[in-house]
C-alpha cells in the first residue's frame, strides 16, 4: 500500500523512480507530445495548441479523475455516460424550459448525478453483481428517463437554456478567447482529489479497497459507505461537466455523454492505475489524461489522418498496461532486494 | 425462406378475405421511438390520419423500440401489419437485405407498398409505388451548391462516423455541387470517439481552421457539428459560414443570431404526411403522382425563413 503514497519515497534512486505508477505513464507523455511538436509545429506547441487539448483534456479529465479512484478501489462505472446529458437535461429543463433560475437548475443537475451515483453505490455494495454490469444498467436507465422526460416535458430531446453573465463566465467561459474554464476546474478537482488520495486517511482506504476488499472490512475500514461515496463523487463529476457544456454551448441533448465512457477508463490506464485496482496515483491520471487529449488534437494540427490518432491510442493503452506490468516486476524485484 | 414467406402470404389472404377489405387499413412502420427524428413524421402521419379516418381507413403506427435488432425487428412489424389484414404499408427501407423479402411476400399478397423517408435506390426492388423522402447525394449537392454561391471558396465537409455510407454519399454531393460553382471541398472525418462530443469535435474544427486559412465555409453531416463549428469559429475568430444536414432547436437559435448560415433539412414531416395521405388516396380513389420519386429534401433553412420554421418547429412539424 505504501507504495503509492506520494511523497514516501527516500531519495530519487532508480528503484524508487521506477516504482512510482506514474513513470510509465511519464514516458508515453514525454514521447506524444515530442512527436506531436515536431508534426504539428508552431500552431501545435503555441497558444491555440495548447487550448486545444487543454479544452479537451479538462472535461475528460474531471470525469477521469473519479472514475480513476473508483478503479483504485476496483470498481468501475459506465454510467458517467448517461450522467452527463442527465444533468445538463435536468438542468436546461428547470431553467431554461420553465423560466425558473438558473442556480436552482444547475443544482437539481448535480443532485441528479450525486443521485445516480448514490443508486450505483448501494446496488455494488448490497449485490454480489459485478459493478460493471450494475453501472451499464443504471447507464441504459438513466439514457432511457433523461429521453423519455425531455420529450414529455419539452416536447424535444434538446433543449435551449440562455445562462446568466456570471454562470456563462464561471461555467463556459473561454479565456483569451480560446481557454475553456472548464480548465481551471480540472486543475481544482485534481488538487481536491490529490490531498484525498494522498495525503487524507481516506486515501489509504481506498487502496486497501482495490487491494484487498475483505481485509479492508476486517480492518474496519467502511467500506459499503466508501463505495457509495466514491460512486457519489464520480456521478457528482459527470453532472458538473454535464453543466460546464450546458453553459458552453447553451444547449442539452439527450445524445451527448457516450463518448466519456471509454475515453474517461482510457485516461486512467494510459496514467498508469491497474485495472484490478489497489495502485494507480492522481498525477498518473493527469499525466493519463493529458496524453489522451495531446493525441486526440495532435493528430488534427499534424495534418495526418484522423484513424491514425485512434491507433495512437490504442497502442498507448496496451503500452500502458504492459509497462505498468513491468514496472511493477520491477518494483518488486527491488523491494524484495532490499527485504 | 419460400415456404414462410408462402406461408405469410397465404396467411394474410386468409386475414384479408376475414376483414372484408372495403375500409383501406393502412399499417406505417417506422423508426424507433427514441429518435426524435421520428416524432417529426409520427406528426405528418397523425395530421394525414386525420384526414383517412374521416374517409371511412385507419392508419396503425408500429415502430421498433431501438435500432439494436433492427432488421429483425423490422421485420416482425411487417410481418405483424400482413397478419392483421391491411391493404396498404408505408414503410421506410433502412436493411434492404432483412426488409426486402418480407415486403414481396406482402406485395405477392396484394398489399400495396409506399415507401419513405429511407431506400431509393432499392425502390425497384422493393415494388413501391412512389418515394417520399431525400436523396442523400441530392442534398449535399443542394448545401455544397448554396454555400459556394454565398461565396465560400473552400468548403470543410466534416463527417462524424467514418464511413458510413449515408454520409459519405452527403459529403460526395456536397463536393460535386460546390465544384460546379467553383468552390473546393475538403473532406474532415473524425474519429467515432468523438461522435456526439462538442468539445472534442469543436477543437479538431479548430485545427482544422488554423492549419488552413482558406477555409472560409464547413458543413457537418451531424447537427451537433454545427455547434460544434459555431465554437471553433468563436475560438478562432476566423470567418467562416457554419452548416449541417438536419437541425435542432439550438441551430435554429444561431441561424437567428447570425452564428449558423444555414441547415439542410429532408422535412420528415413531409414525408410521414404524403407517404400516409398519398397511400389511402392510392387505395381509396386510384390516384397516383406523376413525379416518381418525390423528393422533400433539401430544403435549406437559413436567415431568410427561421422565423417560419421556428414556428414549425414549436408545434412540433419542423
Amino acid at each position: 500500500m505504501t507504495q503509492n503514497r506520494e511523497g514516501r519515497s527516500s531519495g530519487m534512486s532508480f528503484g524508487s523512480l521506477a516504482r512510482r505508477p506514474e513513470a510509465g505513464s511519464l514516458v508515453g507523455l514525454v514521447l506524444v507530445y515530442t512527436f506531436f511538436a515536431i508534426m504539428g509545429g508552431a500552431v501545435f506547441v503555441g497558444a491555440p495548441g495548447w487550448s486545444s487539448w487543454l479544452n479537451i483534456a479538462a472535461e475528460v479529465g474531471i470525469v477521469a479523475l473519479p472514475v480513476g479512484l473508483l478503479m483504485i478501489a476496483g470498481e468501475l462505472d459506465i454510467s458517467v455516460g448517461s450522467v452527463i446529458p442527465a444533468s445538463q437535461m435536468t438542468a436546461a429543463i428547470i431553467s431554461g424550459h420553465f423560466g425558473l433560475p438558473i442556480l436552482l437548475g444547475i443544482g437539481c443537475g448535480l443532485g441528479v448525478g450525486l443521485l445516480v451515483g448514490y443508486i450505483n453505490g448501494l446496488l455494488v455494495t448490497r449485490t454480489t453483481i459485478p459493478s460493471l454490469i450494475i453501472t451499464i444498467g443504471t447507464m441504459f436507465g438513466v439514457m432511457g428517463l433523461t429521453l423519455g422526460f425531455a420529450v414529455l416535458i419539452a416536447g424535444s430531446t434538446s433543449v435551449f437554456l440562455v445562462p446568466t453573465p456570471l454562470t456563462k463566465l464561471v461555467l463556459g467561459t473561454f479565456l483569451g478567447g480560446m481557454f475553456n474554464v472548464s480548465i481551471f476546474w480540472w486543475i481544482a478537482f485534481a488538487i481536491v482529489i490529490y490531498f484525498l488520495l494522498h495525503f487524507s486517511p481516506l486515501g489509504n482506504w481506498i487502496f486497501a479497497l482495490g487491494g484487498d476488499r475483505d481485509s479492508a472490512r476486517n480492518a474496519g475500514i467502511p467500506t459499503r459507505g466508501l463505495t457509495i461515496w466514491l460512486y457519489m463523487l464520480s456521478g457528482f463529476a459527470a453532472a458538473f461537466v454535464g453543466i460546464l457544456q450546458l453553459m458552453t454551448y447553451q444547449n442539452a441533448q439527450v445524445a451527448t455523454g457516450q463518448s466519456f465512457i471509454f475515453n474517461s477508463i482510457m485516461c486512467v490506464v494510459i496514467g498508469g492505475v491497474i485495472l484490478t485496482g489497489g495502485s494507480g496515483s492522481v498525477i498518473g491520471i493527469v499525466i493519463g489524461t493529458a496524453t489522451f487529449a495531446i493525441v486526440n488534437q495532435g493528430i488534427f494540427f499534424s495534418g495526418l489522418d484522423p484513424n491514425i490518432g485512434s491507433i495512437i491510442i490504442g497502442a498507448l493503452l496496451l503500452a500502458a498496461v504492459l509497462s505498468n506490468d513491468g514496472f511493477r516486476a520491477l518494483a518488486l524485484k527491488y523491494s524484495t532486494k532490499k527485504g | 425462406m419460400n415456404f414462410k414467406a408462402k406461408a405469410f402470404a397465404a396467411a394474410a389472404a386468409v386475414a384479408l378475405l376475414s376483414t372484408g377489405a372495403m375500409a383501406q387499413d393502412i399499417a406505417v412502420i417506422a423508426g424507433s421511438v427514441e429518435d426524435a427524428f421520428m416524432d417529426k413524421i409520427k406528426k405528418g402521419v397523425d395530421d394525414a390520419t386525420a384526414m383517412v379516418t374521416a374517409n371511412g381507413g385507419t392508419v396503425q403506427y408500429l415502430r421498433t423500440q431501438n435500432y439494436e435488432n433492427f432488421g429483425p425487428d423490422l421485420v416482425t412489424l411487417i410481418n405483424q401489419a400482413v397478419a392483421q389484414g391491411v391493404d396498404g404499408i408505408a414503410i421506410p427501407v433502412w436493411v434492404p437485405d432483412a426488409q426486402i423479402p418480407a415486403l414481396q411476400a406482402a406485395r405477392e399478397a396484394g398489399i400495396v407498398i409506399m415507401q419513405y423517408n429511407s431506400g431509393l435506390p432499392v425502390m425497384g426492388d422493393v415494388g413501391a409505388i412512389n418515394y417520399f423522402g431525400s436523396d442523400e447525394y441530392a442534398a449535399g449537392f443542394g448545401g455544397g451548391k448554396y454555400l459556394a454561391e454565398k461565396g465560400a471558396k473552400h468548403i470543410l465537409c466534416h463527417i462524424q462516423v467514418p464511413g458510413a455510407i449515408n454520409l459519405t454519399e452527403r459529403c460526395r454531393g456536397v463536393t460535386d455541387g460546390a465544384t460546379e460553382a467553383g468552390a473546393k471541398v475538403t473532406v474532415l472525418e473524425t474519429p467515432p470517439n468523438l461522435d456526439g462530443d462538442v468539445t472534442g469535435t469543436a477543437e479538431a474544427f479548430k485545427a482544422a481552421f488554423l492549419g488552413d486559412n482558406t477555409i472560409d465555409a464547413m458543413v457537418s453531416c451531424a447537427d451537433f457539428g454545427a455547434a460544434a463549428g459555431a465554437n471553433a469559429v468563436e475560438q478562432t475568430g476566423a470567418k467562416i459560414m457554419v452548416s449541417a444536414f438536419d437541425f435542432s432547436p439550438a441551430s435554429l437559435d444561431r441561424i437567428k443570431a447570425g452564428t449558423q448560415t444555414m441547415a439542410i433539412d429532408q422535412q420528415p414531416y413531409l414525408q410521414g404526411f404524403l407517404a400516409t395521405s398519398m397511400l389511402f388516396a392510392h387505395l381509396k380513389y386510384g390516384t397516383n403522382i406523376s413525379t416518381n420519386p418525390v423528393l422533400t429534401g433539401p430544403a435549406i433553412i437559413d436567415a431568410s425563413n427561421v422565423e417560419a420554421v421556428m414556428a414549425g418547429a414549436a408545434l412540433g412539424a419542423r
